[in-house]
């Protein structure tokens, strides 16, 4: 564990030192998501002029429920999303050999060995905008909520993580460029809804089957309405499953790699 | 053969390579988009009481998130993003080759996508209106409306795509700089939500930007929503706007070729 946690601080240091190399791309992409937020944000801000409640929730609400999928997009910018575009590229062209000769497991190099500089500030800006939803709520919270939140937010993202690498692992078999992450980015969308608008079918796909349902709107949930052990033991058990599932498939897809004309 | 029949088919091949993907992409994504929509209209429409809401009822709205998804792939291509890489690698010289003008180049293959594109839109919304029974001559009429409106969008977004890329010759890398012309275009073009939803200020604003005009003016048109006197007018709009893009991606283009070292970065 210590051997990890020192490997992750050099992965930081190269990082920074790397991200600053190309300035002006570096202050575009702050930019870049900067007006992601502000999209998201004011979408909803639209949306609720014309209604006053959606899903059950209202604008205090809403925003608590956006601050918190802000906040799990840009933990996964910041340390997963530059690795997890790198990998179909490794794989196709062979270039996994060199991280499964290491003496490190080759799933926690490949998933964080770039931390992307940039998105750790707009990490901090969707922080601010996280908190400020928090605290323009009208109604009381303790800070054993906050720090429940701040759990069940972090496990949003290894569910996240979860289900991109699901999406990418197929390129093992299909060599293709990208495998299925652009159909990731669109079923993303679904995190970006309450839980509540789904029904029937489409229910159990985004909180069992593809779990978008349980990485932001779940913890926004409890939040809001208050501890409920059902909620709880739903997103231990999804969360487990998805992680085992991960595992499986991905050495399944070790076995079938071929090597450089994979 | 004539050398543009090479890039189409050269194109088409590409985007057949893979084909499991690409069709399961296609399906997944259009599928998704709609039923995550029409989830979270319903939610809406249930919480305001109303049946009919800016003019749509949830039907509409149904058949509004079907064409934005196809529809903005048309727009937006799929074969933009790379130019920074060629710069970057010093591979870009092979435009510098090619015994055709980059312009012609880029613009051919960024059309061929969105031709592509624009059949599976044909069959999405022919599909659509089938399982409604609607299907007659006037959803023929507004489809092919629809379909010219979006062609013409794509060239008048494939302008600025380039222009956007251009910048690359001396900013590195500006993949940032293409998602948020895609984000602005989206959210202000009306892929998001309707623009009649936004507020009155906001709506007369962004008719002085080309976004409502890329997004919401071909998805209108398909809808059978505009009157000759705007169709005329949403054309001449969208062909300025090509001109101007146009001009400043060959202005770039011109002082660009000078920077560039042609051996990579």
């Amino acid at each position: 564990m210590k051997r990890y946690l020192r490997l992750y601080f050099f992965f930081l240091q190269f990082s920074f030192s790397k991200a600053l190399e190309f300035r002006i791309d570096f202050f575009f992409r702050i930019a870049m998501d900067i007006m992601y937020y502000f999209v998201n944000i004011a979408l909803f801000k639209i949306l609720l002029l014309h209604t006053p409640l959606i899903a059950g929730w209202n604008e205090e609400q809403m925003m608590i429920f956006v601050g918190c999928y802000l906040l799990v997009d840009a933990i996964n910018m910041t340390v997963f999303s530059t690795n997890m575009w790198w990998l179909p590229f490794y794989i196709n062209r062979g270039e996994l050999d060199y991280y499964l000769i290491r003496p490190v497991s080759p799933l926690f190099f490949l998933s964080l060995r770039e931390f992307s500089a940039n998105s750790f500030i707009n990490l901090m800006i969707a922080a601010v905008f996280f908190f400020h939803s928090l605290f323009s709520y009208s109604q009381d919270w303790n800070l054993l909520s906050l720090f429940g939140l701040i759990i069940l937010l972090i496990n949003g993202s290894l569910i996240y993580y979860c289900i991109q690498m699901l999406m990418i692992l197929p390129v093992f078999w299909t060599q293709s460029a990208k495998g299925f992450i652009d159909l990731f980015y669109t079923l993303g969308l679904a995190m970006e809804r309450p839980d509540r608008i789904f029904k029937g079918w489409l229910r159990v796909l985004f909180t069992v089957v593809l779990p978008f349902g349980l990485i932001a709107s779940f913890p926004a949930r409890i939040f809001i309405e208050g501890f409920n052990l059902q909620t709880i033991f739903h997103l231990i058990l999804v969360t487990s499953g998805l992680w085992i599932v991960v595992l499986s498939v991905w050495r399944k897809g070790l076995k079938s790699y071929s090597s450089a004309s994979s | 053969m004539k050398w543009w029949r090479f890039v189409v088919a050269s194109e088409i091949r590409k985007i057949l390579a893979f084909r499991t993907d690409f069709w399961v992409t296609f399906l997944g994504q259009t599928c998704i988009q709609i039923f995550i929509a029409r989830s979270l209209w319903q939610a809406i429409f249930e919480a305001s009481g109303k049946t009919v809401m800016e003019g749509y009822t949830i039907e509409t709205m149904t058949l509004y998130y079907l064409i934005v998804p196809i529809g903005s792939k048309m727009l937006t291509g799929e074969n933009m993003g790379f130019l920074s890489r060629e710069i970057y690698e010093g591979t870009f010289n092979r435009y510098l080759l090619y015994p055709i003008s980059f312009f012609n180049y880029k613009t051919l293959t960024y059309l061929t996508y969105s031709a592509f594109y624009g059949l599976q839109l044909c069959l999405a919304f022919i599909g659509y209106q089938l399982i409604f029974d609607q299907f007659d001559l006037n959803q023929v009429i507004q489809l092919s409306y629809g379909l010219f409106f979006f062609m013409l969008a794509s060239y008048a977004y494939c302008n600025l795509a380039l222009f956007i890329e251009l910048i690359s010759i001396w900013a590195d890398n500006i993949w940032s700089l293409m998602v948020m012309a895609r984000f602005l275009c989206f959210f202000f073009g009306g892929a998001y939500i309707p623009l009649n939803f936004f507020p009155d200020i906001l709506q007369k604003i962004i008719q002085f930007t080309p976004f409502p005009y890329f997004v919401s003016l071909p998805i209108n048109a398909m809808m059978g929503k505009l009157s000759t006197k705007e169709m005329i007018l949403g054309v001449v709009i969208l062909l300025v706007w090509s001109l101007i893009f146009n001009w400043l991606a060959k202005r770039l283009w011109e002082k660009g070729q000078y920077t560039y070292s042609g051996v990579g970065i």
